[in-house]
Order: C-alpha cells, then sequence, then structure tokens
C-alpha cells in the first residue's frame, strides 16, 4: 500500500509537469468553452419560445444526459489513451521500471500506482468539465427560463461515479498488458473499448432517448466496470516482477 | 553469515537454460567479481538475487533471506546495466524517490551525504539528463547507498564510461568498500578493473561456473612455475641461442630486458641466475610470474570452447 502510494505521488508527479497534460487541457478546455457557450445559446432560444414543461422535460433530460455521458467519456479516454502508454513503453525501454522492481515495490503497487496516477487526473479534469458543461447548461438556459435545475440522479451517478468506475477499470486492465507485453497493446485496449463505449453510447443515445438517463443505463455502466474489474483483479494474479522483466528490452542479456 | 550464497540456481528461460547448477558464496566484506563473455548469465543471476527472476530450481539467500523476501531486498542496494535514473528529474528527486520507497523517515541528510561520496553535490539540483555518463554512474552509485544497504550488486557500473570516468566509478566503489564497509557484487567485462579492486571472484560462461575463489589463490594455482628474470640490458643473441639449446632451463620468452623461463624439475633458479651472472649478465630483478586475470580468463574459456 504505501509503495503504491509512493509510485502514485511520482507519477502524478510526471503527469501533472509534462507538456501532454497542457496540451490535453488546452484542446478539452477549447471545447468545453464552446460547448459551454455554444449548447445554453441553442437551449435558451428553443426555451425562449415558451414550450410546455412536460413536453420540453425529456428533451431537456435527454440533453443534460447526453453531456453527462459524453463529457467525462471523451475527456477521461483522451486523457487516458495520452499516458496509459508512453511513460511505461519509456520506463521499460530506459531502465526505471527494473530498478524499481529490484526494490521492496511490489509489481501489484506499482501497476496499482501507476494505473491511479493516469486515472486520478484524468477524473479530476472529466469532472470539472462535466460540471462545468451541466452547470452553464442549467445556470444559463434551463433555471431560467424554466424554473427547474435539470440533472437526473441515474445520469449524475453514471457520470461522475460508474463510468469512472468503468474507465478506471480499463485503464487497469490496459496498464497490466503495458506492463507484461508490448505498451502498445496497452493502448490499444484502451483506445478500442473507449472507441466501441462511445459508439454505443452515440446509437443507445440517438435510438433509445430515455435510456442514458435511466437506472438502467447506470447500472449498465456499473456491471460493465465490475466485469472489467474482475478481468484486472484476475490478469493481476499473473503479473509478476518477471513477466514485467521479460517483457522490457534485453530481457535475454 | 554469507552476505550472497547461491545454491545449484538454475534458470530456464523458454527452450534455453540461461544458468545451470550455479553455486557459490559471497563473504561479508568481500569485492566479489562476477566475470564472464556476453550472454553468459551474469545479468539472469544479478536479476535472480535481486528478485525481478525466480530460479527454476536452487536456492538464493542474501544475508540469510531467501531473495523472494523484502527483507533481502532492503539489504540489498544496486547499480543494474542500465541505470535507471529518470532524466527529467533532478539528481536530488532521484534520490528522494527511492527513499520514499525504502520509507526512510528524514533522508535529507543521508541524501547530502551519498551526493558527497560520489561528488556530486555541486550537481545535486541540475536534471539528470545533463549528465554525463560517468556522472549518472555516480548517481547510480549514490542511489544505491540512500538506504544504507550492507551489500551492494552492481552489473558492469563502469560499462560505456570515459576512462577517466570509469577511474572516479572505481575511486567511489573503493570507498564503499573501504570506508562504508560494504560488501560488494561486481558484475564486469573489465577484467583490468576485477583484478584492481575484487578479492575473490566467479567466472561464468554458458550459465555454468568455470572457476571460482579467492583472486590471489587462483592466481597463484594458475601461474605454474615460471619465473621472469629482468636484466639490465636486452642479451645478445648468441647468450640468448645458448640458452634456448639449454632446454632444462625451460626458456620460453624474451620480451626486452625480461627473460621467461620455466625450468624443469631439479633446476633451481639460484642456478639460472648464476649462469647469466657468470656470461657476465647484470641482473635487474627476479620474480615468480603470476598470472594476470586475462591470461586465466583466456585460458578458461579456450578450455571450454566447443571442439
Amino acid at each position: 500500500m504505501k509503495g503504491m502510494l509512493v509510485v502514485l505521488r511520482n507519477d502524478l508527479g510526471d503527469t501533472l509537469h509534462s507538456k501532454s497534460l497542457l496540451i490535453v487541457v488546452s484542446i478539452i478546455g477549447a471545447l468545453i468553452v464552446a460547448a459551454a457557450v455554444g449548447v445554453p445559446i441553442a437551449l435558451h432560444s428553443w426555451l425562449a419560445k415558451g414550450p410546455a414543461w412536460e413536453e420540453a422535460k425529456p428533451l431537456l433530460e435527454l440533453c443534460i444526459g447526453l453531456a453527462a455521458n459524453y463529457v467525462p467519456l471523451i475527456v477521461l479516454f483522451s486523457c487516458m489513451a495520452t499516458w496509459a502508454t508512453d511513460p511505461i513503453a519509456k520506463e521499460k525501454a530506459k531502465g526505471p521500471i527494473e530498478s524499481l522492481l529490484a526494490t521492496p515495490l511490489t509489481a501489484r503497487g506499482v501497476w496499482i500506482g501507476k494505473s491511479l496516477a493516469i486515472f486520478l487526473p484524468a477524473y479530476i479534469i472529466g469532472l470539472s468539465a462535466t460540471l462545468i458543461v451541466i452547470l452553464t447548461m442549467n445556470l444559463a438556459a434551463i433555471l431560467p427560463t424554466t424554473g427547474h435545475f435539470v440533472l437526473p440522479l441515474a445520469a449524475a451517478f453514471t457520470s461522475f461515479l460508474f463510468l469512472p468506475l468503468f474507465m478506471l477499470a480499463l485503464v487497469m486492465v490496459g496498464i497490466i498488458f503495458s506492463l507484461i507485453t508490448n505498451p502498445v497493446i496497452g493502448q490499444t485496449i484502451i483506445i478500442f473499448v473507449g472507441v466501441v463505449l462511445m459508439q454505443v453510447v452515440g446509437q443507445v443515445g440517438g435510438r433509445i432517448l430515455w435510456l442514458l438517463t435511466s437506472w438502467d443505463y447506470a447500472l449498465y455502466n456499473l456491471a460493465g466496470a465490475v466485469l472489467l474489474g474482475m478481468i484486472a483483479f484476475s490478469l493481476s494474479r499473473s503479473l509478476t516482477k518477471e513477466k514485467i522483466i521479460l517483457s522490457s528490452k534485453g530481457r535475454w542479456a | 553469515m554469507d552476505a550472497i550464497r547461491l545454491e545449484a540456481i538454475s534458470k530456464q528461460l523458454g527452450e534455453r537454460e540461461v544458468l545451470s547448477d550455479v553455486s557459490f558464496t559471497v563473504k561479508q566484506g568481500d569485492i566479489f567479481g562476477y566475470l564472464g563473455p556476453n550472454g553468459a548469465g551474469k545479468t539472469t543471476t544479478i536479476r535472480i538475487l535481486l528478485g525481478l527472476l525466480q530460479p527454476t530450481s536452487g536456492k538464493a539467500t542474501i544475508l540469510g533471506d531467501d531473495v523472494s523476501r523484502d527483507e533481502a531486498r532492503r539489504k540489498v542496494g544496486f547499480v543494474l546495466e542500465s541505470d535507471g535514473l529518470y532524466d527529467n528529474k533532478t539528481a536530488e528527486e532521484n534520490l528522494w524517490y527511492y527513499t520514499r520507497i525504502y520509507g526512510m523517515a528524514e533522508p535529507a541528510e543521508r541524501i547530502d551525504r551519498v551526493l558527497s561520496l560520489v561528488e556530486l553535490r555541486d550537481r545535486a539540483r541540475d536534471k539528470v539528463g545533463t549528465y554525463s555518463k560517468g556522472m549518472r554512474q555516480r548517481l547510480a552509485l549514490a542511489r544505491a547507498m540512500t538506504h544504507n544497504p550492507e551489500l551492494l550488486v552492481l552489473d558492469e557500473p563502469t560499462a560505456g564510461v570515459d576512462p577517466s570516468g570509469q577511474m572516479e566509478v572505481r575511486e567511489v566503489i573503493l570507498n564503499m568498500a573501504h570506508k562504508e564497509g560494504r560488501t560488494i557484487f561486481l558484475s564486469s567485462h573489465n577484467l583490468d578493473e576485477v583484478q584492481r579492486v575484487c578479492n575473490r571472484i566467479a567466472l561464468v560462461d554458458r550459465g555454468e561456473i568455470k572457476l571460482y575463489g579467492e583472486l590471489e589463490q587462483l592466481q597463484r594455482e594458475r601461474s605454474g612455475n615460471e619465473v621472469e628474470i629482468e636484466t639490465t640490458e636486452a642479451i645478445a643473441e648468441p647468450l640468448l641461442a645458448e640458452l634456448k639449446s639449454l632446454s632444462r632451463l625451460g626458456l620460453r620468452e624474451r620480451k626486452g630486458k625480461v627473460l621467461t623461463f620455466a625450468p624443469q624439475e631439479g633446476v633451481r633458479i639460484p642456478d639460472i641466475v648464476s649462469l647469466l651472472v657468470g656470461r657476465g649478465v647484470e641482473i635487474e630483478g627476479v620474480s615468480k610470474k603470476e598470472a594476470s586475470l586475462e591470461e586465466i580468463y583466456s585460458a578458461i574459456l579456450k578450455e571450454v570452447e566447443p571442439s
């Protein structure tokens, strides 16, 4: 546990001082500002026409549901795909990973520390971006015209808890593969699952309008997170220092 | 208690047996040289010692603890083939990271001390990416020392370092052994370096230990009965021919003013000296020829070469 926290602290520091963080935050920031300005303006002009609350409510919930699902998904996915591979690939090729493993740190401690060091900043950025979008939609457009604050509880749980848990489990699976195989495989897994998930959210959101804000959908996310978590746990049982070393450069030296 | 004890260690990687029945011990206070050509199994041995690889069979202990236990790793400092330093961090930050891993309470003073030991205190706040290879190796040695281990395992610590850097690194190693009282396990290609600093050695080739013991004793054992006689001037050709004709003297070679003899049984060294003096040769010195580590190494590898 203590070793894991040391790795987490070190890798978090590296992420926070990296140029990639600046680039990711700049791009996401620009998109969020555009969304936070554009969507409320569109909503405001529609709501100004005075649709009945019963008529407007499902559509507003869908808009909030889409934002609550898509924004954290895109942010978490972008951050994780950016940070999940390169540092581990460098550490494996240049040797720091071997030196780390020669200390009393456990392979599991290194894995969890590195996974959390990728997930936590991604989660904080995703959470902030989602809150900004949802709050501006409500405060700038929905609340002034309808007098209601729209945030379905199920969508909130999905956005702030279940989807991030799913992404945490995904990054943990990706990092295991990065550690015991070629790091590109880990990144490919994260990108593949992330892209499939975005497609699913898009398709579901477009066809079954109520689903994204339902408890059913929230529980699907939770079930996905549990399933991936179990896969990560089961894979972690075969995570050994030897596998990490043998998958690194110069293994036969 | 032995600092390192390897008992019948074997390691299979895929189809290949990288180590086969390797056994040796390193005593506390030793500077132990671990020699062998590329691919001989040196790094695999070190990885087993550090708990990075599991032996297929056999047992390895460090200061009495099995190498798979955390306690064993806390007693070891190491420099691996690749220094494992973070280029984007300063020397101090690199060391701080490791002090946290080892759970050291107030490491500032210790960090300062080890940086002084490797003479990098004035560059402590520079990024490691700006360091020369020699400086990096010295920093890696400092990192190995931060948690005050009893044993240092060093894998090719001077590889790729220029001659002056090698001297600096060697100096640090000797300081660690003599001033800090550490046991040192030094894997190296550099025979000259091993001969200068080590008191005991093991030679590994194709995963098997071919030679093991006290360096001085091995040198004596491998030297045979060769004697070197140095003269004040190179001897003349007629005398050389005469010495060659006396086969019982066993003249092996003449290199400048030095004659090497391997006398047959019954011929005493004073007899050869008397003969030379009788021919008007002035003797500068007489010494029993000691095999160099390089000669021992070459001879062993030749012996084991497949025909």
